[in-house]
């Protein structure tokens, strides 16, 4: 069924002047002694939308997280490999991990807005980073952005937690893209929404794709099939170390995958 | 079995309730369990009522004097509470302005930059000091903190029992009442919202003061009522270093003046000072002394009742919903 | 699309600036970073410091005031023993001692060396422990009855005051001389050059031909150098070296360093034994650095009449035993004839008694044998302390430690003179030691003011003596009526509201809000409520008079139960909370397991809820103890006793705790009674951190066999 589904509109085909938004190389990350994931060799091309599938534990969440680097934020990780934002590697000594998700930002799982008001949300995150223009028009346009403008501009004042489900993460995008991120990471956005609330999300990350690079982590391969221009497969091994298995354009991955264990993954046979 | 039932037949059925006597003692005996708590809150709201009663009863102190004197003299039968409550607000204040800003900033450490091995073995440290008997304390602040104001301010500036010192060290006492419970509120603070912070490129200060800090600023709130409500109710740390003997004043304008109430370098003693060492010599009952030190306890009672309260009112108020 | 991307960034920082902008933010989160550690590393050595001043306090020098001298008394029993035997004649003149001791064949005596040669053809000079006293054996210290004789200086005196430093030369050239006439042993000649070297390095003058020296000096000390330098300053005065007056007094060794040190005066000191640290010390203080002339060796000689045939040598335990027990030769050997011992001793103020009394028993109590010690103690107190002594424990029973002990504490009766804390004990060393030698009669011991006899001693207002043994069966006792109250209401209550209690009826509704309260209610406010409620209504019954147990003087209350009862009160709360949160971790899949196999509620709390609870139930139940143990504001409202001396015999007994006891100490103003305080924290501390380790133990122990 999933193979049914209609593959993006996207129709540019791989060209010389496609541009690499972000690549890995040889990317490792450990927890503690354990390796979570193996040599992840990636290239994402701006303003495309990458999804990242694969059975759970296959290390696509961490991969994910490497590329802004939120697994600092765990004490035991430790990353090794690099990872090419710019043609620089973000893990250098000399990087700052700040401004590398000032300019990678990230929506998770559930949704998570702050408790304040829908207006200090956005503005937040703006203020932080050092935002001097006006800020009633960044708010305006971030949520217009996310497509929720039109819901909450009576209720700006109001707590992030008032909104439902759907609207809290749009909320969350909203206040991503304000601080005006190049890549933006999500880590299965929608997994916490209804169908209906997903379907906006959807429609949200194509318009978005036209200014962003969007990388996302999803355990539904029908939405990676609607809304990917890339889509790559992960696995585990026996020593539970995922591993890139294929990557490419979604149409192919999901149409016609060059590996054995993708096409048994798309096509249910495990996982 | 003879005589039985054949096997298969249906046994018989009785879902009547039924009373079971053990069952009953036994809920009845822990409900007087629960009810004896109670019974000491009763009991001490009757006794200090009764003996706060009996002492304004008396035709020497009046309700007048007593809450706008500016002199405790038990032995010339002059009862102004001021300078009692003067000295308490004096040293809690003191003992606040220490603990306070270092015990959220030791909470905000330890629930934020700490490692896991560093909390290990830093909050066992916080938990020694907080079971530390407060007599300890006393003598800390009496052989330690006193002269160490002295080479400080000076010799004659500082007297030997003095606010100052017994308010820094009440401040110490604190420190890990403050630092535990608003500790405890910032790890509740959920991990995506720190995530969410550090994913919009704030840095690990901006994320604790700034998100997780008011995130748990109820619990922390919480948390400063309690340790004033302890501060006011602190009683050996005083007893010993704050002063022997209320800091007396003629009249309002020679307490106001020059600041005379304020001065930390000087003794005062406190409610709860002044009870103890009322109390610790052989006191006689139905004396007027006796009787007095209901009427401060009464008061203490009062105002550490009112922020108990307000306390349980902010938790229950302001509980999270993140 | 390029273009718009760059328009909606305006307004954020980039490039240069943004790099400029998020530096000055990392400095401040590092800032700040380092100010909350700062904060943490307060806490921490706040408790560090908290730790290090009661370790100061406990622990320290302390200059002892003895009543009575120990060496004066040990010295004293002794002449009184020599001087007290029969047939012993005392003089002062040493010609009589010797010609006494010349016409008697069964006389024995000391005198002088110089006397002793006098008359060498009719008296014998005896070996003592197998030596002859002569030049080289005194010079070794292989004699037994010898000693060094010194003169001090000090650098500043010989380098500043030309008239003392010529005095000190002069002197050096001439004692061997002088000594030798007065009846000592020369020091030698190896000790001259010594002496002279040294006297060359401090005064800066050398050579045969010395200047007249002009001016005043004065010499004091021992009465035994003192003949020396009054001979050696009359034949400079006689020979015209010195112009002036050299002033020479005898008021002994020790009162001679004390003046030398402490008045600047004085130029120079005779001594007969060397000078002790402390005394150094003291004169460093000064400014004074002393200097040490060895200035002849004094040895006496045992004598007896040349007409003598049985002595040749004796050991020391034989001279004790001539000069203080036996009455007769064969006593002391059976082979000497049976005839009563003569004995021919100087004069009881001589020093020349002291010096052999001490050469030959030693001077400290711990040289003494028991017999001697005994003595000391029964002829040094009343008959009815004896009495008194001897009810406690026969004295024949006592270990010769125990004695010393006892003397110590019934005849030098010590009394703090002055204490230091750990650090200047430490660090101060020498200063301490200079303030102790200005103080006569005192002696300096490092003491731990903890110790088996505080532990074991009950109060005392004598700060060497006080102990904490009544305040801490106090403590133990009232502690356990708080247990015996708090713990079972505590767990019980604590079942019920977690258990049994809807939440819903009023009553559980008061119960719930009610605890919270209680747990923020001051500790004195409990003392109140023990006072009005323990101590004044139920008085019958906390003192036990109603039970017919009582003691008449407790009849007001104040007992053990009454602040028993009050603190399990005041620990209910704790014991209630931690309880329930405790019973809350219990999964409630194991309550539900149990009731869908028909238990009853109670049979689930009991087998099931109760059993994986008990660890948490226990740590609760710890933290209330110890609560409990150091509670002080109530106990004092309720009524401690300030002074009690016997162990409390019940719970109606009138108490102290070990809290108030420190209270106490600490409130009064003499800074031995802050050591005590210091000391009485460190066994607090030490108790708590055992029940906390006893109930880490319990733990670990229980929650294996749970699982």
């Amino acid at each position: 069924m999933s193979i049914s589904l209609a593959v993006s509109s996207s129709s540019s085909i791989e060209s010389p002047q496609a541009r690499i938004a972000v690549e890995s190389r040889n990317l490792r990350v450990f927890y503690g002694k354990f390796m979570a994931v193996r040599d992840i060799n990636l290239q994402v091309e701006e303003c495309k939308i990458t999804a990242l599938i694969g059975p759970s534990g296959c290390g696509k969440s961490t991969v994910l997280r490497a590329f802004n680097r939120m697994n600092d934020l765990v004490p035991v990780a430790r990353t090794e490999g690099e990872i090419l934002f710019q043609g620089k590697n973000i893990y250098d000594p000399d990087v700052d991990a700040v401004e590398v998700r000032r300019r990678v930002g990230m929506v998770f799982q559930k949704p998570n807005p702050f408790p304040k008001s829908i207006y200090e949300n956005i503005a937040w995150g703006a203020r932080i980073n050092g935002f001097k223009g006006d800020m009633d028009q960044l708010v305006e346009e971030s949520l217009r952005g996310a497509a929720l403008w039109d819901e909450v501009k009576d209720k700006l004042k109001q707590s992030g937690y008032s909104l439902s489900g759907g609207q809290q993460q749009r909320l969350c995008i909203a206040r991503t893209i304000a601080v005006k991120p190049d890549i933006i990471l999500m880590d299965e956005p929608c997994s916490a929404l209804d169908p209906i609330a997903t379907l906006r999300i959807e429609e949200l990350m194509r318009e978005l794709v036209n200014q962003y690079t969007i990388i996302i982590v999803t355990h539904n391969m029908q939405q990676a099939a609607r809304v990917a221009d890339y889509t790559a497969f992960f696995m585990v091994d026996d020593t539970r170390t995922g591993y890139l298995v294929e990557y490419g354009r979604s149409d192919q991955i999901f149409m016609r995958p060059k590996d054995k264990r993708t096409e048994d993954y798309i096509t249910g046979r495990f996982g | 079995m003879p005589g039985g039932q054949p096997s298969g037949a249906r046994r018989p059925l009785d879902l009547r309730k039924r009373t079971r006597a053990g069952e009953s003692v036994i809920q009845l005996l822990l409900r007087v369990a629960g009810a004896v708590s109670v019974l000491t809150t009763v009991g001490i709201v009757v006794v200090l009522i009764y003996d706060a009663f009996v002492f304004f009863r008396r035709p020497e102190p009046t309700f007048l004097e007593f809450f706008t004197g500016t002199a405790w003299q038990p032995q010339i039968l002059r009862f102004g509470i001021f300078p009692l409550i003067n000295a308490t607000l004096l040293t809690s204040v003191i003992g606040m302005t220490v603990a306070l800003p270092i015990g959220l900033m030791i909470a905000i450490f330890l629930s934020e930059y700490a490692s896991p091995r560093a909390r290990a073995i830093l909050k066992p440290v916080l938990e020694v000091l907080a079971g530390i008997p407060t007599v300890v304390y006393g003598f800390f602040a009496l052989g330690f903190m006193t002269p160490l104001l002295k080479n400080l301010f000076g010799k004659d500036t500082v007297e030997i029992f003095n606010v100052a010192s017994a308010g820094i060290v009440i401040g110490i006492l604190i420190i890990p009442l403050i630092s535990s419970m608003s500790e405890d509120a910032l790890s509740a603070v959920p991990r995506a919202l720190r995530e969410a912070a550090y994913g919009m490129g704030a840095t690990r200060l901006e994320t604790a003061v700034r998100v997780v800090l008011p995130a748990a600023i109820s619990g922390i709130a919480a948390a400063i009522i309690v340790a004033t409500s302890r501060a006011v109710g602190e009683t050996m740390v005083v007893a010993i270093a704050a002063g022997a003997g209320p800091r007396n004043f003629g009249d309002w304008g020679q307490a106001v003046g020059g600041l005379n109430f304020l001065n930390p370098f000087k003794a005062a003693e406190t409610m709860t000072g002044h009870i103890v060492r009322i109390s610790g010599g052989d006191l006689s009952y139905d004396t007027i002394d006796y009787d007095s030190i209901f009427a401060i306890a009464f008061m203490l009672f009062i105002i550490t009742l009112i922020l108990n309260i307000i306390s349980q009112w902010i938790v229950r108020r302001f509980r999270e919903e993140y | 699309m390029a273009v718009e991307t760059q328009q909606s960034k305006v307004g954020y920082p980039e490039g240069r600036a943004f790099e400029r902008f998020l530096r000055w933010r990392k400095q401040l989160g590092a800032l700040w970073g380092t100010l909350f550690f700062l904060s943490t590393l307060i806490g921490m050595v706040v408790l560090v410091v908290l730790v290090a001043d009661i370790v100061d306090g406990a622990f320290g020098y302390v200059a002892l005031e003895y009543r009575v001298d120990p060496e004066s008394l040990v010295l004293d029993y002794h002449k009184n023993q020599m001087v007290s035997m029969p047939k012993t004649l005392p003089s002062e003149e040493d010609v009589v001692l010797v010609d006494g001791i010349a016409q008697r064949p069964a006389a024995i005596g000391f005198v002088g060396y110089a006397y002793y040669q006098q008359k060498a053809d009719s008296v014998r000079v005896l070996s003592v422990d197998g030596v002859l006293p002569d030049e080289a054996t005194v010079a070794e210290g292989r004699y037994p009855l010898a000693r060094p004789l010194f003169l001090y200086a000090d650098a500043k005196t010989l380098a500043s005051k030309a008239e003392a430093a010529l005095f000190v030369g002069e002197y050096l050239r001439r004692v061997d001389e002088v000594a030798a006439s007065v009846g000592y042993f020369p020091a030698g000649e190896s000790v001259r050059t010594e002496n002279l070297a040294a006297w060359t390095r401090a005064s800066g003058l050398s050579g045969e031909s010395l200047p007249v020296a002009q001016g005043e000096l004065s010499v004091t000390g021992s009465s035994t150098v003192a003949p020396i330098t009054q001979r050696v300053a009359d034949s400079l005065v006689a020979d015209n070296r010195f112009v002036g007056q050299v002033q020479v007094e005898s008021i002994g060794t020790d009162a001679g360093f004390r003046r030398f040190c402490a008045d600047l005066g004085v130029d120079l000191v005779d001594a007969s034994r060397p000078m002790q640290s402390v005394e150094r010390a003291a004169c460093l203080q000064l400014g004074r650095a002393p200097i040490e002339f060895q200035i002849a060796n004094d040895g006496l000689p045992v004598i007896v009449s040349s007409q003598n045939e049985f002595v040749r040598e004796l050991t020391r335990a034989q001279l004790q035993q001539i000069f203080t027990s036996a009455t007769r030769w064969n006593e002391i050997d059976p082979s000497w004839p049976d005839q009563d011992i003569f004995r021919f001793i100087p004069g009881v103020d001589s020093g020349t008694l002291d010096f052999f009394v001490t050469a030959l028993f030693g001077s400290s109590l711990a040289e003494q044998s028991t017999p001697v010690l005994l003595d000391i103690l029964t002829s040094n107190i009343s008959a009815g302390r004896l009495r008194a002594l001897e009810a406690q424990r026969p004295l024949a029973e006592l270990s010769k430690t125990e004695l010393v002990e006892r003397i110590e504490t019934e005849v030098l009766r010590p009394q703090v003179a002055a204490s230091w804390s750990l650090t200047d004990s430490l660090l101060r060393r020498t200063e301490i030691e200079a303030a102790a030698a200005a103080m006569p009669g005192t002696a300096l011991i490092f003491k731990s003011w903890v110790n088996w006899e505080f532990l074991t001693s009950p109060q005392s207002s004598d700060p060497l003596h006080a102990g904490v043994r009544t305040a801490i069966f106090g403590s133990l006792l009232v502690t356990l009526v708080a247990f015996l109250l708090a713990v079972p209401l505590g767990i019980a209550a604590a079942i019920y509201l977690e258990e049994y209690s809807s939440g819903k009826s009023w009553f559980d509704r008061v119960v719930e809000t009610n605890i919270n309260n209680l747990a923020g209610v001051p500790s004195i406010i409990y003392g109140m409520l023990g006072l009005a409620v323990f101590v004044r209504f139920l008085g019958p019954l906390t003192s036990g008079l109603a039970f017919g147990v009582g003691d008449p003087s407790t009849a007001n209350g104040r007992t053990i139960v009454s602040a028993g009862l009050t603190l399990g009160l005041l620990v209910l709360p704790l014991v209630i909370i931690n309880g329930r949160e405790a019973i809350r971790a219990v999964p409630r899949g194991i309550r539900e397991g149990s009731f869908g196999l028909g238990a009853t509620r109670w049979q689930t709390v009991w087998s099931h809820v109760l059993p994986n609870a008990i660890t948490g139930i226990l740590t609760g139940v710890i933290l209330a103890v110890s609560r409990a143990f150091g509670e002080t504001a109530p106990l004092i409202v309720v009524g401690a006793s300030t002074f009690v001396v016997v162990d409390p015999n019940g719970l109606f007994a009138k108490f102290t705790s070990l809290p108030v006891q420190i209270y106490q100490w600490t409130s009064r103003p003499q800074p031995e009674f802050q050591h005590l305080a210091a000391a009485a924290i460190v066994v607090l501390l030490l108790l708590l951190v055992s029940l906390n380790a006893l109930a880490i133990w319990l733990r670990n122990r229980y929650s294996r066999r749970v699982i």
